[in-house]
């Protein structure tokens, strides 16, 4: 019987479980995206595919992780135990390439019998999954560029690894050892949730697990419905911009109609630009990603996340834009940089009926920086991608938190020393972008800055924005300051790159990255403003 | 009359005195002296008539934990290499919680005016890139004069691989008279925002306990030795603590599974989970034979790399409150009513539900046996409060408490599960040490949702810490971060050396403590990974390091279930233990007495969860203090002592063991209907588990 002692047991027992995957992921992972910075996702579903629990490890894949497995669903319509399907086409349940996602249908044993019960699901950014740039974060114009495109199959197939598709694999990407080591921790993490879900039905039985996992995507959805009645009635609209997709230089309108009836919220992308030819497209389940990322923000802090959280919200993105593109389109910064406008979006939306809740825009980039080359120290060849954090926007009554990684990241750095042994590179600077977070009220976080020296050739990828258009100020605050990419040769030639670059460096050229500064919140005190000017 | 040996571990509250004399322990507790802790301690000492013939004592206090808590520590100045300043502030730049609207970070223990550069830079390998400035550090340790601090932590970058320039810059500021900590002398390891974050707290917490324990040494009479516990479980010279102070950080809890160690090894029990409850929170620590250790640990949010007993906490404890969240469910902790107003049974204003007031409303702790009696739980208070979670819940008054009870114990078990079965162990072959206020009221539960066979309850405890103390050895970490693929030629000759002049420190350190050579035990160990990796696994070393690489390989395995032995293993850092031996107590055995018949002071009812729900059993109640060696009983039963209550439930039975030890184990005789159950269930899931470690060991 379920009650509501027992439900948070289980609640308890299944997020449990989607952590310990993200630590066995951790913990012996080699892509630094994964093991240092944790860009990666652990969730477990039932036979359904409807998502039981989710670990709280990064917003961008909130939405997506059910998609895999209902694409997983469709390919396969037998799954034998000791079978693993890997993915990571966008077109089918995948968000952007680097992003590889293995699932494991898990069975358990039951009065002598393997039963289906249910999926495991982990998804992690590697470094390189091969394409036209080191990283594969490239300026492309199409998928193709973008890296291989791995539709759903079976990378294990009834307890047997399938070689040939390994093979293929490793020999379309740069770093072939790494991707090796990272797909085997994946794996790993897939069979300690195959463990622990056995041993949950071993002490409660199957009939009690299954219970309880209706109980409590009801309770979830419960939660939902009460934080959505909280939200004033109505239909809330905001524009934000993207700067540009890095081919055209025009900047991109994300439109957004927020409407809020009783427990039921709406979130309508009409009106957002045409998929365009620069990679900034996202696929639908980003959308949704990042919808769900600003309603779980307004629940409380440890809602249960499952299949009922985000019953009551509903995601339109019209098919065909770029919040819901076809293939052959190019989606790579979709994910880390559309994402994030599409949260300031929606809370630009919401800040209409929640003025005293919601935040000013925060940097709204991940900053992505790829490098890649030989190491002449080694003679490998290295590729390197990291994010970078920025400036929060002011809350209410409170400064942004400054460099940080803010809404849908929050991966940690590479330590400089770290980051010095593996790469031919050195960081020369490391500080917080004074003065960057807007003024207001409550002030903005402020950026970062990173100086980075080459010590050997390279070739480097910057996907980054609101390096022309700001994060917006709200309730009378200004906007945070907009970042900046500065490339200093050898020999003295200076220039300001765009948000979106390509270029080879050689040793001795210098790149500053300046992340942007969170917008304030509220109109500055008089004197606060002069200051300013 | 021979020398008294004491352990002295001063809480909040009380300050806890464990003598050892003459093959007997003595156990004392007197009330703590914030305002100037040595009071207490010296008080308790002459109350135990202890002081003339005191030989050493060992401290334990948590006088640099409250500073770094409260913020109350030395006004602190920072000196990094140019344009490197700020890391302590960003840290890992990311935000503490992801869905969190309102989240905050733990604030710099050094403000951006107090953190200064100086001109300098080496590379990986400890090259020069750019020669140290002098005028930069001029200008540096102005700076900081003029903001008047009074200690400084020098970290530049790579200063483990060539500390010259730190020990330069170190130089110069101790000529200005501050409390100079330099990374390079206190951790010569790499990732440089967790060893800033460690030097900080070195030296912010420096000052005090210099100080503190300078008056305390002044107050003892003279020629007592005084040694200082640390986080990693063993004790340092007074005057070692007083330089690397951040070592004492977190040396209560620490000393607590010291303690449990020793009282369990009494027992011959080696392998061992030690379970402290307390008002907020519980700690776990594991114990293989030998304690586990961490490099991760922090406090008050700050990350500190040096070594210390890897203690998992929880927010769950005896003070832990009860409530509904929005979707409905009942939650307990981690809010907790703390020691004021308390839980509704204290009496002293508390009107919501505790974890306490449920044991109180299932009659497991006897209101008037509390604290020795010297204060009454309010049985009507505690029905009241839980009584309001009935009435949600729609249940019965019982029910309700039991299912407080049960929550409480879903979060103790996960962290239980977490430093067991997630590392691999399997906690059936552990016994379960239970200490702490509520420990002992909660353990056989926890062993039976883990099932582990058997629960260890100590004569004494409540005062575990000190005992912990009592009995530790002086223990020296050192390391320093290499960074060598371990099957290159030279690897080993690399590894030797730097282990070598680890070694020297450490055997100098010790002698320099008054061990005799003979008294020093030196354990080396490797921190190994696979080429690519950011986690390291810590492996003894032999002096072979093809055979370490093959001990990796299997702790990989056990750990993250696969491992590939013709992937490249790195050497990321040496590490070496230098131990001073000391002369553990012995503790007395006393025969024991197989006719000794145990009568209980009375007969109660306490509720236990049925089949169908509560339960009332008819349930025997004993003294502690009766209880001799030898004394038997079964479950249900309630055992009282001063500062705890040890719930036996039915289908459990117990023992006092010739060191006074209380073991209770599950009788094999009669296990429960629930039990044979899991039992037969739990079979095939191994064999199927034991498959699939062998799948995993070769994945490709």
């Amino acid at each position: 019987m379920v009650d509501a002692i027992s439900l948070e047991i289980f609640r308890s027992a299944l997020t449990a479980i989607a952590e310990e995957m993200g630590a066995v992921l951790m913990r012996s992972s080699y892509s630094p995206n994964i093991k240092e910075r944790r860009d990666f996702s652990c969730a477990l579903f039932d036979a359904r595919g409807r998502l039981v629990a989710q670990a709280a490890h990064i917003p961008v894949h909130l939405g997506s992780m059910p998609d895999s497995v209902a694409e997983a669903l469709v390919a396969f319509d037998h799954f034998a135990p000791g079978d693993i399907i890997a993915l990571n086409d966008p077109f089918l349940g995948g968000t952007h390439l680097p992003d590889i996602t293995l699932i494991a249908p898990i069975f358990v044993e039951v009065e002598e019998e393997q039963r289906l019960i249910g999926f495991a699901a982990n998804r992690a950014h590697h470094a390189d999954v091969g394409g036209m740039a080191p990283g594969s974060m490239p300026l492309a114009t199409e998928i193709y560029q973008e890296g291989l495109i791995i539709p759903p199959l079976k990378l294990w197939e009834a307890g047997q690894p399938n070689r040939a598709l390994l093979a293929l694999l490793l020999r379309n990407v740069r770093t072939p050892d790494e991707r090796r080591g990272d797909l085997a921790a994946q794996v790993a993490a897939n069979r300690t949730a195959a463990r622990r879900l056995q041993e949950l039905v071993d002490r409660w039985g199957l009939a009690a697990l299954e219970e309880h996992v209706e109980a409590l995507i009801e309770y979830a959805a419960r939660m939902a419905r009460a934080t959505i009645a909280a939200i004033p009635d109505g239909t809330y609209r905001f524009t934000d911009y993207l700067d540009d997709d890095g081919v055209t230089g025009e900047c991109i309108p994300i439109a957004v109609t927020v409407t809020v009836r009783g427990s039921e919220l709406t979130v309508d992308f009409t009106g957002s630009a045409p998929q365009v030819r620069g990679n900034v497209n996202t696929v639908a389940s980003v959308a949704r990603s990042a919808t769900y990322y600003v309603v779980r923000c307004l629940m409380p802090e440890d809602a249960p996340m499952n299949h009922g959280t985000f019953a009551p919200v509903t995601v339109i993105a019209p098919r065909g834009s770029v919040v819901n593109a076809r293939p052959p389109a190019a989606v790579a910064q979709g994910n880390v940089e559309t994402s994030q406008r599409l949260v300031d979006a929606i809370f630009g939306a919401l800040a209409q009926a929640l003025p005293e809740v919601v935040p000013a825009a925060s940097q709204g980039t991940m900053n992505n920086i790829a490098a890649g080359g030989i190491d002449p120290r080694t003679q490998q060849p290295f590729a390197y991608y990291e994010t970078m954090g920025g400036g929060m926007g002011a809350r209410p009554g409170l400064d942004g938190l400054s460099g940080v990684h803010t809404h849908m990241s929050n991966t940690l750095n590479t330590p400089v020393e770290a980051f010095e042994y593996a790469y031919p590179m050195r960081v020369t600077r490391y500080a917080l972008r004074d003065g960057s977070g807007g003024v207001g009220k409550a002030r903005g976080g402020d950026g970062l800055v990173r100086e980075i020296r080459f010590e050997a050739s390279a070739e480097v990828t910057l996907l980054t924005e609101r390096r022309r258009l700001p994060p917006y100020g709200l309730q009378g605050g200004e906007p945070g300051r907009c970042g900046e990419n500065w490339l200093y040769r050898r020999d003295g030639e200076v220039t300001l790159l765009p948000g979106k670059a390509h270029f080879r460096a050689e040793p001795g050229d210098r790149l500053v990255i300046a992340s942007p500064g969170g917008g304030g919140w509220g109109q500055a005190p008089a004197p606060a403003a002069a200051e300013r000017t | 009359m021979t020398a008294i040996l004491a352990g002295v571990d001063t809480g909040g509250t009380f300050t806890d005195l464990v003598l050892f004399q003459e093959g007997k322990l003595r156990v004392h507790k007197v009330f703590s002296t914030p305002h100037d802790p040595s009071q207490a301690i010296l008080e308790g000492l002459q109350e135990l008539g202890a002081l003339p013939r005191l030989r050493t004592l060992v401290h334990g206090s948590t006088v640099a934990t409250n500073a770094v808590l409260e913020g109350k520590g030395a006004r602190t100045g920072l000196i990094t290499t140019a344009g490197f300043r700020d890391v302590l502030e960003i840290g890992r730049q990311t935000r503490p919680s992801l869905y969190n609207l309102r989240v905050q970070k733990v604030p710099p223990l050094v403000p951006r005016a107090r953190r200064v550069e100086v001109i300098e830079r080496l590379n990986e390998r400890g090259e020069v890139l750019i020669p140290l400035d002098e005028g930069s550090l001029e200008e540096a340790l102005a700076t900081l004069a003029r903001e008047e601090v009074e200690a400084v932590a020098v970290v530049l970058l790579f200063s483990f691989a060539n500390p010259a320039h730190e020990q330069r810059v170190a130089e110069a500021a101790r000529r200005r008279g501050w409390y100079v900590s330099a990374s390079a002398e206190v951790l010569p390891e790499f990732r440089e925002y967790e060893r800033t974050s460690t030097l900080v707290l070195n030296a912010y917490v420096g000052p005090l306990i210099d100080r503190y324990l300078g008056q305390l040494e002044q107050a003892l009479p003279a020629g007592t030795g005084l040694r200082i516990m640390q986080s990693n479980g063993g004790s340092i010279s007074s005057a070692m603590a007083r330089r690397e102070a951040a070592r004492t950080l977190l040396s209560g809890p620490a000393a607590g599974v010291v303690g449990a160690r020793f009282v369990a090894r009494a027992s011959g029990i080696e392998r061992l989970i030690a379970l402290d409850i307390g008002g907020t929170s519980t700690d776990v620590s594991l114990v293989d034979g030998a304690i586990t250790e961490t490099t991760d640990g922090r406090i008050g949010g700050h990350p500190t790399k040096l070594p210390m007993i890897d203690i998992h906490t929880v927010g769950a404890g005896g003070g832990s409150l009860a409530w509904f969240d929005l979707g409905g469910a009942l939650r307990v902790g981690p809010r907790s009513a703390g020691a004021v107003p308390g839980p509704a049974a204290y009496g002293r204003g508390g009107t919501e539900a505790t974890v306490t007031d449920a044991h109180v409303v299932l009659g497991r702790l006897l209101p008037e046996a509390f604290l020795g009696g010297s204060r009454r739980l309010d049985m009507a208070l505690a029905r009241q409060a839980v009584g309001r979670i009935a009435e949600r819940l729609g249940t019965s008054l019982e029910e309700a408490a039991l299912g407080i009870v049960r929550i409480a114990n879903a979060n103790m078990e996960a962290a239980i599960r977490l430093i067991s079965v997630e590392r691999g162990l399997d906690p059936r072959h552990f016994t379960l040490v239970a200490f702490g206020g509520a420990g002992p009221l909660h353990a056989c539960e926890l062993a039976a949702a883990l099932s582990i066979p058997r629960v260890l309850i100590p004569a004494a405890p409540g005062v575990l810490s000190a005992l912990g103390m009592l009995v530790a050895d002086v223990l020296k970490d050192y390391v320093r971060t290499l960074m060598v693929p371990i099957d290159q030629e030279q690897a080993q000759a690399t590894i030797e050396a730097a282990l070598a002049a680890l070694e020297e420190q450490g055997r100098a350190d010790l002698l320099a403590e008054g061990f005799a050579p003979e008294q020093i035990q030196i354990e080396r160990y490797l921190d190994l990974r696979y080429v690519g990796q950011s986690y390291e696994l810590t492996i003894p070393f032999g002096g072979d390091c093809a055979r370490a690489a093959q001990q990796f390989h299997l702790a990989h395995e056990r750990r993250f279930g696969y491992s590939d032995p013709n992937e490249p293993v790195q050497v990321v850092n040496v590490r070496l233990k230098a131990r001073g031996l000391v002369e553990p107590p012995v503790l007395e055995r006393q025969p024991l007495q197989p006719e000794a018949v145990v009568h209980p002071l009375e007969r109660r009812q306490v509720i236990f969860a049925g089949e169908a729900g509560p339960v009332a059993h008819e349930v025997a109640i004993y003294a502690r203090e009766a209880l001799v060696p030898g004394a038997r009983f079964t479950g249900p039963a309630i055992v009282t002592q001063y500062d705890t209550t040890t719930v036996v439930p039915p289908g459990w039975r117990a023992r006092v063991d010739a060191v006074g030890n209380l073991l209770i184990e599950l009788a094999s005789d009669g296990p429960t209907d629930a039990q044979q159950l899991q039992q037969q269930r739990r079979q095939p899931a191994q064999a199927a588990q034991a498959q699939l470690a062998e799948e995993g060991s070769h994945v490709w």
